[in-house]
Formats: C-alpha cells, structure tokens, sequence
C-alpha cells in the first residue's frame, strides 16, 4: 500500500514538474488576489492585525481551488482516468495519493503567501514560526480533504470548473474562520485556550474530513 | 374524479384539503391568536414561521443525508427521490429561514444580516442546498446524480455542527432561548406542527412526482415496470 502510494504520488509529482499545468496558475493567482487584498487594506497596523487571518486564508481558499479542481482533470483529459481506476489499488489509496499531492500543492502556495503577507501587510506573521506553520498544516489538511473528495464527485459533471468553489466554500466556512482566529491570535501572541480550541477545531475538521474521503470516495469516483 | 399521485381519489382531496384548513388556522393564530409583543410590536410575529421553516430545512437535510446514505449502500433509487425531494423542499424552508431572519434582524436589531451563528449556519445550509441543486442538474444519469446527492449530503451533515461550533465560538448575538408568554409558546407550537404537516405533505407529493417521472422515463425507454408497482400511483387518466 505505502509503495503504490509512494508511486501514485510521484506520478503525479513528477507529471506537474514536467508540464507545469496547473501551479505556476495557482501560485500567480495567489499572488495577485494577495496583492489586491493589501492594496485595499489600508487600515491602521492594529485593524490589520485582526483582518489579516481572514485575508490570507481566504487567499489560499481561492488560489488553492485551482489546484484542487486539476485533481482528476490530467487523468480525465488525457483518457488515462480507466486506466487509474483499473489499477490494482484500492480508491483510498487514489484518494490519499491526490490528497497528498494537493496538500504538498497548498503547502508551496502557503510558502509564498504567508511571506509575501507579512511583507505587504507589514503584520509579523512570521515572529512565531511554530505556531504558524502548526495552523497551516492543519488548514492545509483540512481544505485538501475536503476539496480532493468534493473534486471527485464534480469531475464527472458537466460544470466541474465553476462548480467546485461553489460545493467547498460552504463546507470549509469552519476551517477558514477557524484558521483566521488562530492566525490572528498567533500574531497577537495569545496562545491561550482559545487559540488551543480553534486548533482542535481544525483538527477534528482535518479528521472527519480524511475519514469520510476514505469511506466515500469510492462511491465518487464509481464509473 | 381523477386518482391523485398520493392518494386515491376523494380521501386524497380531503387530505389536502385537511392540511390547507392546517395552514390557514397556523397563519389565523400567528395573526389573531398571539399577543402583539411589547417591545417590536407585529414584528415579532414573524419568529412563528422564521421557527418553523428553520426546524423543516435543519429536518430536511438531516433527512437527505440518511436517505443518501441509505441509497448509498442499497443502490435503490426509491431512497434517492426521498432524498432529492427532501433537498428542494429543504432548499425552500432554509430560503425563508433567510427571508424571515433577515426581516426579524432589522426589526430586532436594526440591521438585516449579522454573523450570528444561527444565521451563519442557515446560509451556510442554504449554499450547501443551492450548490447540491446546480449540481444534480448537470448529470443526466440517475445512479451518479443519486451518488452525488448523497455524498455532498453527508458531507454538509458532518460540517454543520463544525459550523455552529466555529461561529458560535467566533460570535454570537440570536436569542438563546427567547422569553415568551404562554399564549405565544401556545401559537408557536401550533404554527410548528401546521407548517411541518404542509412542508412534509409537499415532500410526500414531490416524492410520488419523482418516482413516477423516473417510471415514465423507463416505459419510454421500453422497460416497462410491473403492473402492481404502478397500480397505486398512476392517475386514471394515464391509463386512459
């Protein structure tokens, strides 16, 4: 299991090096919606501090569907998507392989996005390291999860592009207001009990999202 | 007299009939029954229906989620018209759970929408419902439209207690529990029962209209199903 994992992930890996389908798009994006956010927040540092959470994970909302609406795509275009399915791997195999390929997908965007805030905001998102990095990887997992098995099933609509944004937002409401209340006490250094419950909040989203990706995603992807 | 999708005749008649007296007597106690509230006057008779269309949406999309896990592990597409009926008459209540809300909230507060966690989590309900719709409508295949349903319904039913979780934590300003006089609980509890035996009565009817579209599209398909399966809910006039 853990070698056809390490394959498909490669596969994958390997296949965006070499075409460069769908990050360099994302990570420009991310880019951009940032540097439209900070031109129009204005506001004194403290106002900043409080809004720059939300501003910045809504960032890696909207830069990251573009990742997560490519997962099945280079599989769908390319006629190969029988082929995966026929594979002797099981579908949570498939699913964990393209969440982690998303995840490491929203990690390189967060690696650009969460710097390039600080610089532009001007707000010390990076004065605690630990804390940061902890609420990103959980948000990342979070999003990832979710968006990797809603992907499946809008793959086999008609309206896989538009509607993806659409099904995930609403579903990760709680993870993004979670993960910009965390950010924001992080850069207000306050790692009391209510930064601890909005982390345990993006844990328990991680899991039970994981969790039903793996029960569900079978019936997804079923042709 | 034509047989109707639900019942058989005369009985299906006095039924809707029964349930349109139902409404009528809920909206007669709303307006004539209650007692004009001291604070927001006439207003707050809006709470009566806002209370019922936000426990039918809640019902309806607790309702989806089980008949597609239902559908899910049986593959009978009997369990997905209950669970498709249940998302449009679900979408319905929770788009006046919006109206009703944001109409009270202007009354109430002076502003007609606040990100409070109930309001919060009925909008976040309601995109869930919207998107589920747009979705259903771009797959002409039965069985993958059923599994989509049921997937993004079980999906929203797993978040939605993340969802009153997070914006509780995150803010909060709707009424708890409310203070109200026994006169008003009494309207409420009747507003709630009336409004629930009309929305549950649409569900039935849209229900029976599913299946039997999903019939007629196997008779032209030429798969016609067994007389006893259709006896019940063709009206004569079909037959005709």
């Amino acid at each position: 299991m853990v070698k056809k994992l390490y394959w498909m992930i490669s596969k994958d890996l390997l296949s965006e090096c070499r075409s460069l389908r769908v990050w360099p798009a994302m990570l420009l994006l991310g880019v951009v919606v940032a540097l439209m956010f900070a031109m129009q927040a204005d506001l004194p540092p403290e106002r900043l501090r409080q809004i720059v959470g939300g501003l910045l994970w809504l960032t890696i909302f909207f830069a990251g569907t573009l990742a997560l609406d490519r997962s099945f795509a280079a599989e769908r275009e390319d006629g190969c998507w029988e082929g995966l399915l026929s594979y002797p791997v099981s579908p949570t195999c498939v699913y964990l392989a393209k969440l982690a390929v998303n995840v490491v997908a929203l990690a390189a965007l967060e690696c650009v996005l969460i710097p390039l805030f600080a610089i532009l905001t001007d707000v010390p998102l990076l004065a605690h390291p630990g804390p940061i990095v902890a609420v990103a990887v959980l948000g990342n997992l979070g999003i990832a999860a979710a968006g990797t098995l809603l992907a499946a099933v809008v793959n086999t609509g008609r309206q896989s592009s538009y509607l993806l944004s659409l099904l995930v937002l609403p579903a990760v409401v709680p993870l993004v207001l979670g993960a910009a209340e965390a950010t924001r006490l992080a850069v207000e250094h306050d790692f009391g009990p209510s930064w601890w419950r909005w982390v345990q909040l993006l844990a328990a989203f991680a899991i039970i999202f994981i969790t039903a990706g793996i029960v569900l995603f079978e019936y997804a992807v079923e042709e | 007299m034509p047989e109707t999708a639900s019942g058989r005749g005369f009985v299906g008649y006095l039924g809707y009939a029964a349930v349109a007296v139902m409404v009528a007597a809920a909206i007669a106690a709303i307006c004539l029954l209650a007692p004009t509230e001291e604070t927001m006057g006439d207003a707050q008779r809006i709470v009566y229906i806002h209370v019922a269309v936000a426990w039918m949406g809640l019902a309806c999309f607790i309702f989806m989620a089980v008949a597609g896990g239902i559908y899910l592990a049986r593959r009978d597409l009997a369990w997905d018209h209950w669970s498709r009926a249940a998302l449009e008459i679900g979408w319905l209540c929770c788009s006046l759970t919006l109206i009703t809300g944001s109409l009270w909230a202007h009354a109430a507060w002076n502003t007609w929408w606040t990100w409070d966690p109930r309001l919060t989590t009925a909008f976040v309900l309601w995109a869930m419902y919207s998107a589920a719709l747009v979705l259903r409508s771009g797959v002409d295949d039965p069985h993958r439209q059923a599994r989509m349903g049921a997937i993004v319904a079980i999906v929203g039913a797993l978040d939605v207690p993340l969802v009153v979780m997070a914006t509780r934590w995150f803010r909060g300003v709707h009424p708890q529990s409310p203070h109200m006089e026994p006169a008003m609980r009494v309207v409420l509890g009747i507003s709630v029962v009336c409004f629930t035996v009309f929305f549950t009565t649409l569900l039935l009817l849209r229900r029976s209209q599913l299946r039997i579209a999903d019939m007629l599209e196997d008779m032209e398909c030429g798969g016609l199903p067994p007389l006893s399966e259709t006896a019940g809910d063709f009206p004569r006039v079909l037959e005709g």
